[in-house]
């Protein structure tokens, strides 16, 4: 005789259990957190703008009205957009940078348990929702998709990362001056 | 044979643990995009079947992690009782998102080939991330076996350690001051944590229960009004984080004996004679100097004594000046006249003079002669010369 059919379940691990008993409070204080921290590792991982690299100046335009919707409850969502894309560019080929290591590892880090946690909360489900109709946001996916190409087009080089990491730096910036107001 | 359905979100590689030996089990995976509120469809169902449990020795067993204060520890079990050589590794949380990410694993600095069953990895964790631990175990040059790998979120899984507490009296008033754990100079516990405290205190006395009462605060400094004299009080402070739901353990008990107090009503009597005094040895002087200021005041300028009775009229008309000149009195026309004898004969009255003069001829004396034919023009030139 074997066990077989028995199937043991040491923990329940049925997602309604696991979504309800998590607890979302934390998370405005700790989305300030990551945003203070992501942009002092965006300073800590390179050195000063290279000269040379000024003459490429692209000029994007962060939509700025993304941060500003109807219903405040979608600004959080509306960032943990924003974290997303700039996590999945940060992903992308560095070796040409040169860049500090540890610093990237850690900025990447932080964005991504944030985006985790968002997407864990049941409470932001609705909210999510509405934030997926939003007009903005479709300027938000164009404004990161510009960068993309960007970056595509110089081939990963330096000056089109270190054009992209002050644009980003940029743009948290902006989301940190939104956020405190809050 | 019955089914129990689970379901848990999973990395592009990974792994279930804790499956039962000797069971078959199951999968289908399905791919989100929860930022759009969208679900694709399930993949086609495959199943396999586990083995017979095999515990191996030489691997670390029952990994479990202690936090307190931002200070982490892991510690692990030696199952087989040999010469093992430890080796922990850490992975950054995201780097799981990557389909190989076996090369990024990473060793715990001065937690490479140890001995001991317990690790420091406090230099590692940033408080922004989230982190997967591992074991090494290794003896010899061939023989390694990795542990299972545990997940670390540094301010889920660490826990808040008791505040301090220090206690002070002045007048009728308790002072708690309390400092944060983690100590004064690591913001980390206050910054990321957002710290609220609850004080628990009672009166200490032998014979009697006391009740203890409760106050919750978000600064380091309380304040219990209103503490009976000649007292025991003891205090023990909590600190929490309702955003977390942790609480730390309650600090050690601190005890202030209230100095025996004086009765409230001799005190405000005290306090209102002593005024009474002070005022009065300040205020009685004051007065008495404004008064013989005013009256001398008074003396200078507004005296009061009169002038003689002799001197009359001395300031009843204080501008006039007895050497001006009088407003003119009436002063007769004085003049030597001759008696004459007019032919009317009638006298001649000084004070009637010019009256007189119409009735009556001159003497001649006096007039001018231009033989006027009328009298009253010889009269008239006779007043002329004269006014």
């Amino acid at each position: 005789m074997n066990a077989f059919g028995l199937i043991q379940v040491g923990l329940i691990l049925s997602s309604t259990t696991i979504i309800s008993s998590l607890q979302c409070n934390h998370l405005p204080l700790q989305q300030r957190k990551v945003i203070e921290n992501s942009l002092r590792l965006l300073d800590k991982m390179g050195k000063k703008f290279p000269q040379q690299c000024l003459r490429e100046k692209m000029p994007f335009r962060f939509p700025a009205q993304v941060l500003q919707p109807r219903q405040k409850e979608t600004v959080g969502v509306a960032i943990e957009e924003i974290f997303r894309h700039i996590f999945y560019i940060f992903s992308k080929n560095l070796t040409l940078t040169a860049w500090d290591g540890t610093a990237l590892d850690q900025f990447q880090n932080g964005l991504y348990l944030q985006i985790e946690q968002l997407e864990a909360c049941v409470i932001k489900k609705h909210t999510q929702h509405r934030w997926s109709k939003e007009v903005s946001r479709l300027k938000l996916k164009k404004y990161f998709q510009k960068m993309d190409c960007f970056l595509k087009d110089k081939q990963h080089d330096l000056c089109s990362w270190e054009i992209s990491r002050a644009e980003m730096r940029r743009c948290l910036q902006l989301i940190d001056k939104i956020t405190r107001k809050l | 044979s019955f089914l129990q359905l689970q379901s848990k979100n999973i990395f592009p590689v990974d792994s279930i643990d804790d499956l039962a030996p000797d069971s078959t089990y199951c999968f289908k995976v399905q791919a989100n995009l929860p930022m759009e509120g969208k679900q694709g469809l399930f993949s086609p169902i495959s199943c396999v079947r586990t083995t017979q449990k095999v515990t191996d020795l030489l691997c670390a067993a029952n990994l479990s992690v202690l936090a307190l204060n931002m200070k982490f520890q892991l510690l692990w079990n030696n199952l087989g009782n040999q010469e093992v050589n430890y080796t922990v590794q850490y992975l950054h949380g995201f780097q799981k998102k990557l389909n190989d990410h076996s090369d990024k694993w990473r060793s715990v600095p001065s937690c490479e080939n140890i001995t001991s069953t317990c690790c420091n990895f406090s230099s590692i964790i940033t408080t922004t991330g989230f982190y997967y631990l591992r074991v090494q175990a290794s003896k010899g040059h061939n023989q390694s076996c990795f542990s299972r790998e545990i997940r670390v979120e540094p301010l889920k899984t660490n826990g808040i350690g008791p505040p301090g507490v220090r206690l002070d009296l002045s007048d009728a008033l308790l002072h708690i001051l309390i400092s944060p754990p983690g100590g004064a100079e690591d913001e980390i516990m206050r910054d990321h944590y957002d710290l609220s405290y609850r004080i628990l205190y009672w009166k200490n006395s032998s014979d009697k229960e006391e009740e203890v009462k409760q106050k919750e605060v978000k600064q380091t400094i309380a304040t219990v009004p209103d503490v009976s004299p000649s007292t025991l009080y003891c205090v023990k402070v909590q600190a929490f984080s309702e955003l977390y739901n942790k609480s730390s353990a309650y600090s050690q008990q601190q005890c202030i004996h209230t100095p025996a107090g004086t009765s409230l009503p001799l005190m405000i009597f005290g306090i209102f004679v002593g005024a009474l005094l002070v005022v009065l040895l300040v205020a009685a002087p004051l007065v008495f100097v404004l008064y013989q200021a005013y009256n001398k005041i008074k003396y200078v300028f507004f005296p009061s004594c009169q002038p003689p009775l002799n001197i009359e009229g001395f300031g009843a008309q204080p501008f006039s000046s007895p050497y001006l000149a009088a407003a003119e009195e009436p002063v007769e026309n004085c003049c030597v006249i001759e008696s004459m004898i007019t032919e009317e004969g009638n006298q001649i009255d000084f004070t009637d003079y010019k009256h007189s003069q119409r009735s009556s001829r001159d003497s001649g004396n006096y007039s001018n002669d231009n033989n006027s034919s009328g009298s009253k023009g010889s009269k008239e030139t006779l007043e002329k010369e004269i006014i």
